[in-house]
């Protein structure tokens, strides 16, 4: 447990003040398992993330975005998971990160303008998945959008990456690892070596 | 006060280091090792144990400081702080390598791959085979009874095997196959290649006094039970416990004493947190710095007699740098196991099986290559779903995919061995020190047209075993990794018995000077295609024992 502290101490410091852990709903639980920062569980409240790096509007797009991109349906998705937080802490970070996102959303802002008269986060959501689909499958690329594809393909590296280590996202897949086996796991389906009839998928 | 004076310096505390530290001092002999980094503590340092959403980056590491095109285990979070940084290299003009380094006290064996086989004869006696170079200066009977002991040492699990180009040893019961194998298997028996338990240093048994492997997943983060064998866990404790080991940590060695009589004395060293200069001396120094570090403290020994470098009165030091050509030849996924319940098969995030040299076995000339490559087929439910960008679109449909695949990823890796070549070697920069004010290596590196070939050849071979086992081929390497990228370079001060074209004679002790040993990859010939450990571990278990041997006949 010595060695997690670090990593803790670490988060908060560049949080700047302790307190701002309390309003971060990826992190509250650190906060709240650091002895010394003196909160207590009742006073930390998900409510309203201050970012690091983007301004409301551009964070309220990413969250927007990554909603869209791993969306809670049967199982939770990316705001449950707080995939938003963790773009803006990666992308406070890094100069070059920054610009390309900031890049990005300005080239979706303006293409929104010019399709819809209002920028991405204002449209509706069938306008927003329309706008995002050209570049998001091959089948439908259009020219001239190279930038909107970088940029989507961008946010959605950062979003799985998000996603999928988180134990949310962890959960979802069901994550086999970090236990304890007795022996090296074995296939189960010994007396069908090409797995040709397994059991169909639930 | 009287100096010190040791019996034995031992710069570097890895594979070899470590062995011959543990041989030496357990012989009574009072030895001094030399570690350039620090001791890393294993419940701080090995970080795996953690869950990602714990770690800061969630493992990816601080974009500010995180450097670019490195492998994943380099500088992750799980296992920051172990990797070195301080000490810099140059490469030529037109080379790219990537030089992966740990100073660490155990260095690289605390966090390698484990893949241990045996070199064999069709390794050592290649020249005669194909006539390409020289043959080594060993014969694979003189070295069986050194891999046996090592293998009763660390404990290696895998099976007998039979295979002409993989002389089977003493093993722990083998790692199960998985689904992914088993499939696999299957396709590679169609394709006509061979699947076959890999040989790994990881204990599927209690072994020796350490604890079987709890598979709890990736051990190229460290093992912090010390159920695979790393240097740290299983050669120094030994060594300490018999009193006769005084271990310097952040002792970063500069260059070979020498004394009247034109014999090593000791070795001059900088310490890394003060940055003074220290000195120590010694009857004998055995220099396990590995391949490229050692041939640079080497190289910048220089004195009137040597001013190319000490104990290269054959100009071979630095020369016939080899590695291992990497690259993904084939990446998909297997279609049988969609949607399947997740399953705990990247219980090492490293392969379990492999497909051990098939290629000009009975005939030396057979492909249009000479020698031979192995591939590592490795995939499952890994902790990340990296194939996520191999699927498009986003929503839901997108959330299933990646869900429904998360059994299926299967990944091909071909391990090439380089031939040696004049244009590839290791020398030093006129002009670049590092940030102790030590000259830096340089390195100029190619790959050569045999190991291109084979590397074309592995690729249609694993697209091949893809289709025969009815996976779904994706991707396939275009490229080769960068040079270095194995971590399995070997060369720069070659064994042989031809005094002109050898550093070192057959037992890795200098031609030049009879006091000075050599104990890492840099006495290999060649790299093979088998990886380095186990046969560093090997040769350097013989170099310690002729070494003793000279004690014993008061030649030290």
């Amino acid at each position: 447990m010595a060695g997690q502290s670090i990593e803790r101490r670490e988060i908060l410091r560049i949080l700047g003040v302790a307190a701002g852990a309390a309003t971060f709903p990826g992190f509250s639980k650190w906060a709240f398992a650091c002895g010394h920062v003196g909160n207590t569980p009742t006073q930390i409240k998900p409510a309203e993330y201050r970012p690091l790096f983007f301004t409301p509007v551009e964070y309220a797009t990413i969250a927007r975005l990554s909603d869209i991109i791993i969306p809670a349906d049967d199982t939770p998705g990316a705001s449950e998971a707080g995939v938003s937080e963790f773009i803006d802490l990666m992308v406070s970070r890094d100069p070059a990160l920054q610009r390309n996102f900031r890049r990005g959303l300005n080239w979706l802002d303006a293409h929104s303008q010019k399709t819809s008269g209002k920028i991405f986060l204002h449209c509706k959501r069938e306008q927003q998945t329309a706008m995002l689909e050209p570049l998001a499958y091959k089948k439908k690329f259009q020219i001239d959008e190279e930038h909107g594809r970088k940029f989507f393909a961008l946010i959605r590296q950062y979003t799985v990456m998000g996603f999928y280590t988180s134990e949310i996202g962890l959960k979802e897949l069901d994550f086999p690892g970090l236990n304890f086996y007795a022996d090296s796991p074995s296939c189960p389906h010994k007396d069908d070596p090409e797995h040709r009839h397994l059991a169909p998928p639930k | 006060m009287p100096k010190q004076i040791y019996d034995v310096i031992v710069i570097g505390t890895g594979a070899g280091g470590g062995m011959a530290i543990k041989t030496l001092c357990q012989a009574g002999l009072k030895v001094c090792a030399l570690n350039a980094g620090r001791q890393l503590d294993p419940e701080k340092d090995f970080r795996y144990h953690r869950r990602s959403w714990e770690m800061t980056y969630r493992g990816f590491g601080d974009p500010k400081t995180r450097m670019e095109n490195t492998p994943d285990f380099l500088d992750s979070e799980y296992n920051k702080g172990a990797w070195e940084h301080d000490i810099t290299y140059t490469t030529a003009p037109d080379t790219k390598w990537m030089w992966p380094r740990c100073s660490a006290v155990g260095g690289k064996t605390n966090f390698w791959g484990r893949s241990s086989a045996r070199f064999s004869d069709i390794d050592f006696k290649s020249a005669t085979l194909d006539g390409y170079d020289t043959d080594w200066p060993v014969t694979y009977e003189e070295m069986a009874p050194y891999y046996t002991r090592v293998e009763k040492m660390i404990g290696v699990a895998s099976t007998v095997q039979n295979r002409p180009s993989n002389p089977d040893g003493v093993y722990l019961p083998p790692f199960n196959f998985r689904c992914l194998d088993m499939i696999v298997q299957q396709g590679c028996q169609k394709a006509g290649v061979p699947y076959l338990p890999d040989r790994i240093a990881q204990l599927t048994v209690a072994h020796e006094g350490h604890p079987a492997c709890h598979y709890c997943g990736d051990c190229t983060f460290g093992c912090d039970v010390g159920a695979f064998f790393s240097s740290p866990w299983f050669l120094l404790p030994a060594a300490e416990a018999s009193g006769n080991l005084d271990l310097r940590t952040n002792a970063i060695a500069k260059n070979i004493l020498m004394d009247e009589n034109g014999l090593a004395s000791g070795v001059a060293y900088i310490d890394r947190q003060s940055r003074r200069d220290y000195e120590v001396h010694g009857r004998t120094v055995v220099v396990a710095a590995s391949c490229i570090e050692s041939a640079r403290i080497m190289l910048n020994s220089k004195s009137r007699q040597w001013p190319n470098g000490i104990a290269n009165s054959s100009e071979q030091l630095g020369r016939n740098l080899c590695d291992h050509l990497y690259a993904d030849t084939a990446a998909g996924y297997l279609p049988q196991l969609l949607g399947q319940p997740s399953f705990p098969d990247n219980v090492s995030a490293n392969p379990i099986a492999w497909m051990p040299r098939w290629q000009n076995l009975t005939n030396a000339h057979e492909e249009k290559f000479i020698r031979g490559y192995s591939v590592y087929p490795d995939g499952g439910c890994s902790e990340f779903p990296s194939y996520y960008d191999r699927i498009d679109g986003f929503g839901s449909s997108f959330k299933r995919d990646i869900k429904r695949r998360y059994p299926t990823p299967i990944t091909f890796t071909v391990q090439a061995p380089t031939l040696p070549s004049e244009k590839n070697f290791v020398d030093i920069d006129p002009t670049v020190k590092d940030s102790f004010g030590i000259p830096v290596a340089r390195i100029h590196f190619h790959w050569g047209d045999n190991e291109l070939k084979m590397f074309r050849h592995a690729k249609q071979i694993c697209a091949d075993v893809m289709d025969s086992a009815g996976g779904v081929l994706e991707n396939s390497a275009d490229e080769p990794q960068s040079p270095g990228y194995s971590l399995h370079e070997t060369g720069t001060c070659r064994m042989g018995n031809d005094l002109k074209k050898s550093v070192t004679n057959r037992f890795g002790q200098s031609h030049d000077i009879a006091n000075l040993y050599v104990c890492d990859a840099s006495v290999f010939l060649n790299c093979t295609d088998k990886t380095t450990t186990l046969s560093i571990l090997a040769f350097t278990l013989r170099t310690s024992e002729y070494l003793l041997e000279q004690f014993r006949r008061g030649d030290h």
